[in-house]
This record gives C-alpha cells, structure tokens and sequence, in this order.
C-alpha cells in the first residue's frame, strides 16, 4: 500500500470544554479525491485548520509524507506542500489578483522549486481558472465566486501535493458547480495530488469523488465509497433522516 | 532591480547630493532645520517600514532613539563617532530582536501597549543602572564633533534609511510585510514564515532609530536619561507617519519635512497649543482619512478608482 | 509583624487603584475591542478636578467623588460618540477597530495631556487630606491611604455586583460573548456601547480623584496607569471584572514586595517582567480555566 502523503492519526481541538474534534483518523494518498461532509457544526472546517497547521491539534498527529509536523507552524506546512482554500475566501484585497498567485509563487512555491513545474506562471494559473481577464483587477473587486477561484489558484501556486478545499462550490450553479470540480479533477489527474474536498452541499460532491468521509459532533463516522456511505445507517441518522442520493 | 526602484534611488542620491552642500550654503538656523528634517525623515520612514505595512503599531521608537543615545554616552570617551553611531544602531536591533521574539506573537492592542512602556522601562533600568554601578545621574560628552559632522551623519543616516525602505518595498521581504498586514494568518498559509519576518522588520526599523539617536545623542553636551528618553520623539514619529501614510514611502517623508518646519516655528511658541493641534489632526485623520494625506494623492493620480 | 502587615497593606492600597482603573478598561476592551490608550489621561483628569473643587471651592474630596463620577461619565458619553463611534460602527473587523481606536486614543493623549499643561502648568500640584496617620493592629497608616483603598474597593465591588446581578450587567456581559447574539434579544448597543465607554472614564476618574488624595499630581501622571491597566487586564484575564480585581491586588503586591526586596525604581521592571510572564506563560489570564 502507497504511503499516505498526508495522514491524520486521533487528531483531536479541543477549545476549552468544546471538542470540536475527537480523535479522527484520515489517510489520504497521492491521486486520491476524498470528500468531507458533515451536518453542520461537525468539525469539517476546524479539522482543516488542523490538517494546515493553522491550529495546533490538542491531541494526535499529522505526517506529511512520513513526516510528523503535528504544532509546527502553517508555514512549515505550506513548505510541505499543504495548500488549503478557506470557507470565506480570504485573499488580499487591495492586491491585484495576479499578485494575489504571485505571492504564493513567491513564498511556498519558491520553498518548493523542485516540485513538478506545471505551474509556475501566474498567468498560465489564472488562465486555468477562467480569471485571465481579471490578472489586474483588485482582488476585492471580484465576485465571492471568483474569489474562490482566485484561492484555488493561490494554493496552487505553491506547488502543493496536498490540497484542501473548503467549500469551494458554496453559491454556484449547476454548471460552475461542474465546471469546478472538472478543474479539481484534472488538477488532481495532472500533478496527482491529493485532494480533501469539504462540502456542505452533499448532493453536489458525492458525484465526483471517489471516497467520502463524513464527520459528526467531531467524530468521524464514516469513510468510504460514496454510495455505502450514503446508505450507512449512522450517517443517515446523522442527516437527521434524510436519505442522500447514491 | 525594478525601473521604478532604480528611478527612486537615483532621485535620493541627487537630493541626498545637494543636501550635502547645505552646510556650506545655509545659516546655523537653516542647517538646524534641515537636521530635525533629516532626522524625522529617518524615523518616519524606517518606522513605516516595519509599522506601516504590518499595521504592528510600535510606540517603542523613543525606547530605541535612547538606547542609541547611551551607546554613544557610554562609548564615546573610547571609541571615534564613526563607530558609536551604527554600534547603536546594532545595540537596539538586537534589543528590538529580544523583545520582538518575546511579544511579538501578540495580538495588535497588546503589542502597542507593551511598547508604549517600552521607553519608560528601558529609561528606569539605565536610570538605576547608573546610579548604582556607574554612581552617576548624567553623562557629559566632552569634545564633541563639529555640527558638520553630526550633520552628515545624520543625512547619510536619512538617505541609508530611504533608501533601504524602498528597496525592502520592491523585494519579497516587502510583500511578506504587506501580506502579514493584510492577513496575516492567510500569508503563513501561503509559505511566509511571519515569526522570522517580522523579527527582523522590527529589528531593521530598531536600527535606524538607534543609530539617530546616538548620532544626536552629541547636540546634548550632558546626556541623562530623562532629556534622551523623550516620549515626545516617538510619539511625533508616529504622527508624522500616520499623517503622511504609512504604507507610502512618500508620504512620511513630506510629512517629516513639513511637520519639522511646523515644530520649529511653532513649538517654542505655543508648545501646548501645537500639541493639542496635532492630536486633534490625528483623530481627524483616522476618523475620515485613514491611509493618510497620501491617500487623497493617490486617490487623484488614479483615473478610474 | 507590623513591618510585614504595613507591606502587604501598601500592596493592596496601591493594587486596589490599579484594580479600578483596569475595570474601566476592561469594560471599554473587552465590549468593543476598544483600546484607549488616553484611559490614563482621564485618571489624571479625576484627580485635577478634585484638586480644583478643593483648593478652590473648598469642597470635601470624599464628598466630590461622586461628582467627579457623574462628570467623567458625560464626557465619556462625549469622547465616545466624538471620536469612537464610527469607528466601532465602519470597522470591517476586530482588528481594524483596534488599531482605529488605538491611534485615536493616541491623539486623545496628546490632546488631554497638553490641555491640562496648558491650564495648570507643568509644576506638581497637590492638597492635604487625611493625612494623619492611623494606627491599626500596631501598624500605622496615612488616613487617606486607607480612605482610598477603601473606596476603591467598594466601587469595584460595586461594578462586579452590577455586572453579575443586574439586568444591565448581564446585557454587557452578554455582548461581550456575543454581540450578534445580544443584539438578536433586544439589547441596543446604540445606548449601551457610549454608556459602558462613559462608565469605564467614570472609573479612571474616580481613581483618579483617590489618588489626589494621597499624591502629588501633574498632567503626566496618567500614563503609567494606561500600561499598569493592560497588565491587570492580563493578569485578570480579558472581559472578567474579578479577574480585574484579583489581578489589580495581585500586581499591588508583587510591586510592593519586589520593590522591598530590590530597589524601588525597578518597579516597572518588575510589572513588565510579570506581563511578558504572564503572556508567555497563561496568555489568558491567571485565572482562566
């Protein structure tokens, strides 16, 4: 069996008498697409945190390919080749959107020259996320959508092995949706990464992945192929009855 | 290097060449202007350079300017002033380093509280360190050197700091600062290592300020801590800063120039009265114009906004 | 024994003021991220008023206390709707109303600090009161040491029960842990955020005037209560008025007995040395769980 390239083992955030995640174990290997859901308040977004180093776990590890970087900082983890979008886009407003990828070039990805040069070209990198036109506009002048773009392709601009995606399809159509997740396919397929997809629109990511976790109150209760998954009577339950498409 | 930082440091060596006449051109008076212009020009800058782009509001500038100071109290009977001025410099980089690695992993407020006391501290540690190993309460600087010197120094001091703020502004170095200002969370994500950075900003800044003080530190013939350790320094660095616009390299440097003059005709006139005024302009400022007079600049250079 | 009982008592005579000043900031801090750091500024403006009220009109310090309270409060309302208002109000973020409200409470220094020079003067100022010593259990204490510690107790004890049992307590305390979800039960911050600003310069003020009491006073001399209030915020934990309490009497005695022990002027040195101690060690405060 392939070596994971990043794995969580028991990792638990604990804030004060709120567990917001409770010992959850996650491998995921190179070339996989993994997604993340949960009812909300499961833990999704705080176990990202985790896995980026923007949180130190309270208890449990995290290797980065072998490597343990559990309560290292998030820029040692970027250096790793952790690369993370986040819920609420957050990229740098007043920066022009070519700049926004330029500065992850500039930093991680210079850290890791030696990774596959696919993309080392913030224009070829906007270009692939549809935001050629907008390289000189204000990065806070772009639609939440765009903006979301925009953090896919400041983590990828790293030269990332491992991607986090956080609920990039929030507010989209059907089509972007799809549009979307073929970009996230054929970035997964032509650098082989790794990639967690959270969603909170279940719907939408159980067609594309081909494994899914699902988180509950923290807990990890599931993890599979998308259809067993969504026939498991926990995570139904957890859905509060709803039965999720297969 | 960038046509746009080339361009800017030639303009500085012209300007920095014909102030270099001053000296032979101007009246006592003028050259006493034109060294608090230099000297605020130095502050307001470096202070920028670190406070501006990383929004850490640092009011320890006073701390570092003193500590300078004493560099060259203590070290002048044995060493030339060629060396005591950049071995301020150093001696208050390295403290600004200590002391940055302590705190500066602090949540804004904090970090401009705790160096707010800054000053205060370093002052009552050399005041008791004095009285008790030196026995003494002041220094005197005996055979100080000519005010040409102290003159030029200054104004290579000024030039040195310009010039080191726009080059930090066109280099990676200056894009992690303006990232750690904008997010600083979200630019360690992307790679910045924000610890180290800002360490050494604050310690690059610390250096400037320390050196202008033991430059200055000889227009005092007796130096004791309560003249050198003058809040006053640290506070009107920041004003002019803010004023001006902190993430402009332009902006500081105007505003210095302008607010010497100020200080120069109306300070020893109405003292309080000027005080009042610049408070209440800072208030103004943040209240309606936050980037400062050179944001209303930039606002016009722009055709479409 | 008496030496001993006359250190500890030193400690928490100076710890109770620090305790009062540091509840007004933590009220302004902790429910809207305010940080004034003119806060000192309107200690000093307490204690001028007192000086004036007695040395001109003749009015008893005690007796005025109150009137400095009412007084301080209206020009908090003032001073808040002025100059912090847009700020809280147009903010984006926490951190930004910070460092808005950061330096307006700078040019808020400057401003009240150089209009007291220019009404007063630079010479230290000061009036007699109580100053008698006191003899209790042996020990013997100035009359208006003990006044002000007495005081000060009783108005911070004050704030605590206002906080804990009133309905107006609970509503800030409730905005401090969620102004989202305070504002869903109804409570305005249009009134409350001015009200809390006012109440905390009311405080400094108070603290103030106890000091004129005791000390001599200039225009500076708010300043070093700005920093000592922050490090009993520290010390006490953010947004927790017992915190304030426990951490302002704690300070009191680590100066009064490392001064003891060491020197006097290493006061500073000392409160700095527990800050940078405290933030390193328990960056939520002593007390926090």
């Amino acid at each position: 069996m392939r070596e994971p390239l990043i794995s969580a083992r028991g990792v638990t955030v604990r804030f004060g008498g709120l567990i917001a995640v409770n010992g959850v174990d996650l491998d995921v290997h190179p070339g996989e697409l993994v997604g993340v859901i949960g009812p909300n308040g499961a833990g999704k977004t705080t176990f990202f945190h985790a896995l980026s180093g923007v949180l130190a776990p309270t208890e449990g590890r995290l290797l980065v390919a072998g490597e343990d970087l559990t309560g290292r900082a998030a820029n040692e983890f970027a250096n790793h080749g952790v690369a993370r979008t986040f819920q609420t886009p957050r990229v740098f407003r007043d920066m022009s959107a070519g700049d926004n990828v330029r500065f992850g070039l500039a930093f991680a990805g210079r850290k890791r020259r030696h990774a596959r040069d696919a993309f080392d070209n913030p224009a070829a990198i906007l270009e692939l996320l549809g935001l050629g036109n907008a390289a000189g506009v204000p990065a806070g002048g772009l639609t939440p959508a765009r903006q979301r773009l925009l953090e896919i392709g400041m983590a990828l601009a790293t030269r990332p092995r491992v991607l986090l995606l956080d609920e990039v399809a929030a507010g989209l159509t059907h089509a972007e949706v799809d549009a979307t997740a073929q970009l996230i396919r054929r970035v997964r397929d032509e650098l082989g990464l790794a990639v967690i997809w959270i969603e909170h629109a279940v719907r939408v990511l159980m067609n594309y992945v081909e494994r899914v976790a699902v988180l509950h109150q923290g807990e990890k209760i599931a993890d599979g192929d998308p259809r067993k998954v969504a026939k498991d009577p926990a995570v139904v339950e957890a859905y509060l009855g709803e039965e999720l498409p297969a | 290097m960038s046509t746009d930082l080339r361009r800017i440091l030639v303009l500085l060596v012209a300007a920095s060449t014909a102030l270099a006449t001053l000296p032979w051109l101007a009246s006592d008076f003028m050259l006493s202007l034109a060294l608090t212009c230099l000297l605020y020009v130095g502050l307001a800058v470096s202070w920028s350079m670190f406070s501006g782009a990383t929004n850490y509001l640092s009011l320890a500038t006073s701390a570092f300017f003193g500590i300078g100071a004493y560099v060259t109290a203590w070290g002048f009977e044995s060493l030339p002033y060629a060396v005591v001025v950049p071995l301020g410099g150093l001696v208050a980089a390295a403290f600004a380093a200590l002391v940055g690695a302590a705190v500066l992993h602090l949540r804004g407020a904090y970090f401009a509280v705790l160096t707010f006391g800054l000053g205060e501290l370093v002052r009552h540690a050399i005041t008791y360190a004095e009285k008790t190993y030196a026995k003494t309460v002041g220094r005197v600087i005996a055979d100080p050197p000519e005010s040409i010197d102290v003159y030029l120094t200054v104004l290579l001091l000024a030039f040195l700091a310009v010039a080191v703020c726009a080059t930090v502004r066109a280099s990676r170095f200056g894009l992690a600062l303006a990232g750690i200002g904008a997010d600083e969370e979200r630019a360690q994500t992307l790679g910045v290592n924000t610890r180290r950075t800002k360490i050494l900003a604050f310690a690059l800044a610390a250096f400037f300020a320390g050196a202008l003080g033991a430059a200055m530190a000889v227009r005092w013939t007796y130096i004791e801590p309560a003249s050198v350790f003058n809040p006053f320094i640290g506070f009107q660095t920041v004003l002019i800063a803010m004023i001006g616009g902190a993430q402009t390299l332009i902006g500081p440097i105007a505003s210095a120039v302008i607010f010497s003059v100020m200080t120069e005709m109306l300070r020893l006139q109405f003292p309080y009265a000027y005080l009042i005024t610049l408070g209440v302009l800072l208030i103004l400022l943040v209240l309606y114009l936050p980037g400062g007079m050179a944001s209303l600049f930039r606002r016009a250079w722009k055709p479409n906004a | 024994m008496t030496f001993w009982i006359e250190l500890v008592a030193t400690g928490l005579i100076t710890g109770g003021i620090y305790a009062l000043v540091a509840l007004g900031l933590n009220l302004q801090y902790g429910l809207m991220r305010v940080m004034n750091i003119s806060h000192g500024e309107f200690l000093m403006l307490g204690a001028y008023l007192t000086w004036l009220a007695h040395t001109v009109f003749g009015v008893d310090p005690v007796a005025f206390l109150p009137v400095v309270a009412i007084l301080l409060f209206v020009l908090g309302l003032a001073v808040y709707r002025l100059c912090f208002q847009r700020i809280v109000r147009t903010s984006p973020s926490v951190e930004v109303i910070e460092a808005r409200s950061l330096l307006i409470g700078f040019g808020l220094m400057y401003l009240v600090q150089n209009a007291a020079y220019l009404a007063w003067g630079a010479d230290m100022r000061g009036y007699s009161y109580l100053s008698d010593p006191v003899q209790i259990a042996g020990a013997r204490f100035a009359g208006n040491s003990l006044l002000a510690f007495g005081f000060a107790m009783v108005a911070s004890l004050s704030m605590l029960a206002l906080l804990r049992w009133t309905m107006l307590g609970k509503a800030v305390r409730a905005m401090m842990q969620s102004p989202a979800g305070a504002q869903l039960v109804g409570i305005d911050t249009r009134v409350l955020h001015p009200a809390v600003f006012g109440l905390g310069l009311a405080l400094a003020g108070v603290a103030g005037a106890l000091l004129s009491m005791i000390y001599e006073i200039t225009p500076g001399m708010g300043e070093p209560y700005t920093v000592t209030a922050l490090i009993v915020i520290t010390l006490g934990g953010l947004g927790s008025a017992a915190g304030c309490l426990a951490g302002g009497l704690l300070l009191g005695l680590v100066e009064a007995f490392g001064m003891h022990f060491t020197s006097p002027s290493l006061k500073m040195l000392l409160s700095y040395g527990v800050f940078i101690g405290v933030l390193l060690a328990r960056p939520k405060g002593l007390f926090a769980r």
